[in-house]
């Protein structure tokens, strides 16, 4: 990764922690919770999920969701890094590590039905697209 | 009454119900409403029906069931397991509205009031006794909201019944008591016996009548609050005392559906001068609409 206004400052993948790091599942929610950090999900969200009549349902602050599990493409992988220390100088390197990964997560929609339309769905298109429009073309086509 | 029913699925709506007394569905019979719980920050609101042929009034009457709010628990669950062995001519339902039923209807996009939703769920009591044969001639409610508006509803969508509705039907009309009574004891039960769904450890379960202005559930409601998810589903998030707190003392969120008025508000006060001003992100690279569209970016920075 290159950051546009450092030229030269680099933000390093520590792929080494990779093989460590659990499965966990992820839900994407349909609102921004401003906060980073630790949240009960074990405790408050997992165990509150039921299966609807057709869709995966359950309730954050009390407001109704819908969801469905959506795979990530094949041949590639979910991600969560962290940075556990962030540079005191702009020269300095940074680094993140793995902190999970995943292979699927869970989206939420508010009272809807997940659907192909949905942001989420419609950007897991783009690996496809990508591989097409980059392929090396064929002289004979 | 099963309650297991309800405990089985308490983040929804469940109805139990008595067997239909066979003289209920061959002589004309009288019907009263009742709600418990309307008012708590916690657990469910419990609908109740009573119904009995009208030659019958006169042996509910001798059993001097009263407004439920004016019985002990006791005397209230002796009425109960009473009205419960009148089955020869005694028949009651009940709808239990979970207290994620009532946070998730009040807080939908479109929102869904609790005096509309207590309507509704009275029409589904009274069709659910039509359907199963009883021959309902007088039907009496005690009011929700304006009794007369309610009234008129209630006659519109059952034209053929004879209908009151009244402040206070419970402590007037022996049925509406009688249903009155059940609906308190399953709702009493309901909260003595709830199972949380999370994986909360020990809780504290002494949060009192669950009423906002008592202490004890004041208190409890501002102990077990958490950060991000607020409160486990045994409390109404729709209901202003818990609203506040979760507003105050939990961590932001803001949904897609409710920034759409604080955009326009701006707008509205947007300064004469920025019309006229140099459009800054004119020259500015904007990524293709099919990027666009999916929120996909490229990671430049952390």
């Amino acid at each position: 990764m290159m950051c546009e206004n450092q030229p030269g400052a680099l933000i390093k993948m520590d792929l080494g922690s990779l093989t460590q790091t659990a499965h966990d599942p992820i839900h994407l929610l349909p609102c921004e919770i401003q906060y980073d950090g630790h949240a009960a999900v074990d405790k408050y969200f997992t165990p509150t999920i039921c299966q609807g009549v057709s869709a995966k349902e359950v309730s954050f602050r009390g407001r109704p969701l819908k969801g469905q599990e959506i795979k990530i493409p094949a041949g590639y992988i979910g991600l969560v890094v962290e940075e556990n220390h962030r540079p005191c100088s702009e020269e300095e390197g940074r680094t993140v590590c793995m902190k999970s990964t995943f292979l699927s997560f869970t989206q939420w929609n508010l009272e809807t039905l997940p659907s192909a339309d949905d942001c989420a769905m419609m950007s897991l298109m783009w690996p496809k697209i990508s591989e097409a429009i980059h392929r090396p073309v064929d002289s004979e086509e | 009454m099963e309650l297991e029913k309800f405990e089985r699925n308490n983040w929804g709506s469940c109805r139990l119900s008595s067997l239909v007394p066979p003289l209920c569905r061959n002589q004309h019979c009288c019907l009263g409403i009742d709600e418990a719980g309307r008012g708590p920050v916690l657990g469910p609101m419990v609908y109740g029906i009573c119904f009995c042929p009208l030659s019958n009034k006169q042996d509910l009457e001798e059993l001097k069931v009263a407004d439920s709010k004016t019985l002990s628990e006791a005397e209230r669950e002796r009425l109960f397991e009473k009205l419960d062995s009148l089955k020869e001519y005694l028949g009651w339902a009940l709808q239990i509205l979970s207290p994620n039923v009532i946070s998730t209807s009040m807080q939908q996009r479109v929102k869904y009031n609790l005096n509309a939703l207590s309507h509704d769920t009275a029409i589904a009591l009274i069709q659910y006794a039509l359907d199963s044969g009883v021959q309902l001639r007088e039907v009496f409610v005690d009011t929700v909201g304006p009794a007369e508006k309610y009234q008129e509803k209630l006659k519109q969508r059952f034209p053929e019944l004879e209908i009151t509705v009244k402040p206070k039907a419970d402590s007037l009309f022996p049925i509406v008591s009688a249903a009155s009574i059940c609906a308190k004891v399953a709702r009493d039960r309901a909260v003595k016996s709830w199972k949380f769904l999370e994986d909360l450890g020990d809780v504290n379960l002494d949060y009192g009548s669950g009423y906002p202005n008592d202490p004890k559930t004041k208190e409890w409601l501002a102990r077990n609050l958490d950060p991000v998810f607020g409160y486990p589903q045994f409390v109404r998030f729709s209901w202003s005392t818990a609203q506040t707190i979760v507003d105050s003392r939990a961590v932001p969120v803001r949904w897609d559906d409710c920034d759409g008025d604080e955009k326009s508000s701006s707008k509205g006060s947007q300064s004469m001068l920025s019309f006229f001003a140099r459009k800054k992100d004119d020259t500015k690279h904007q990524p293709h609409r099919f990027f666009q569209e999916r929120k996909l970016e490229t990671v430049k920075d952390l």
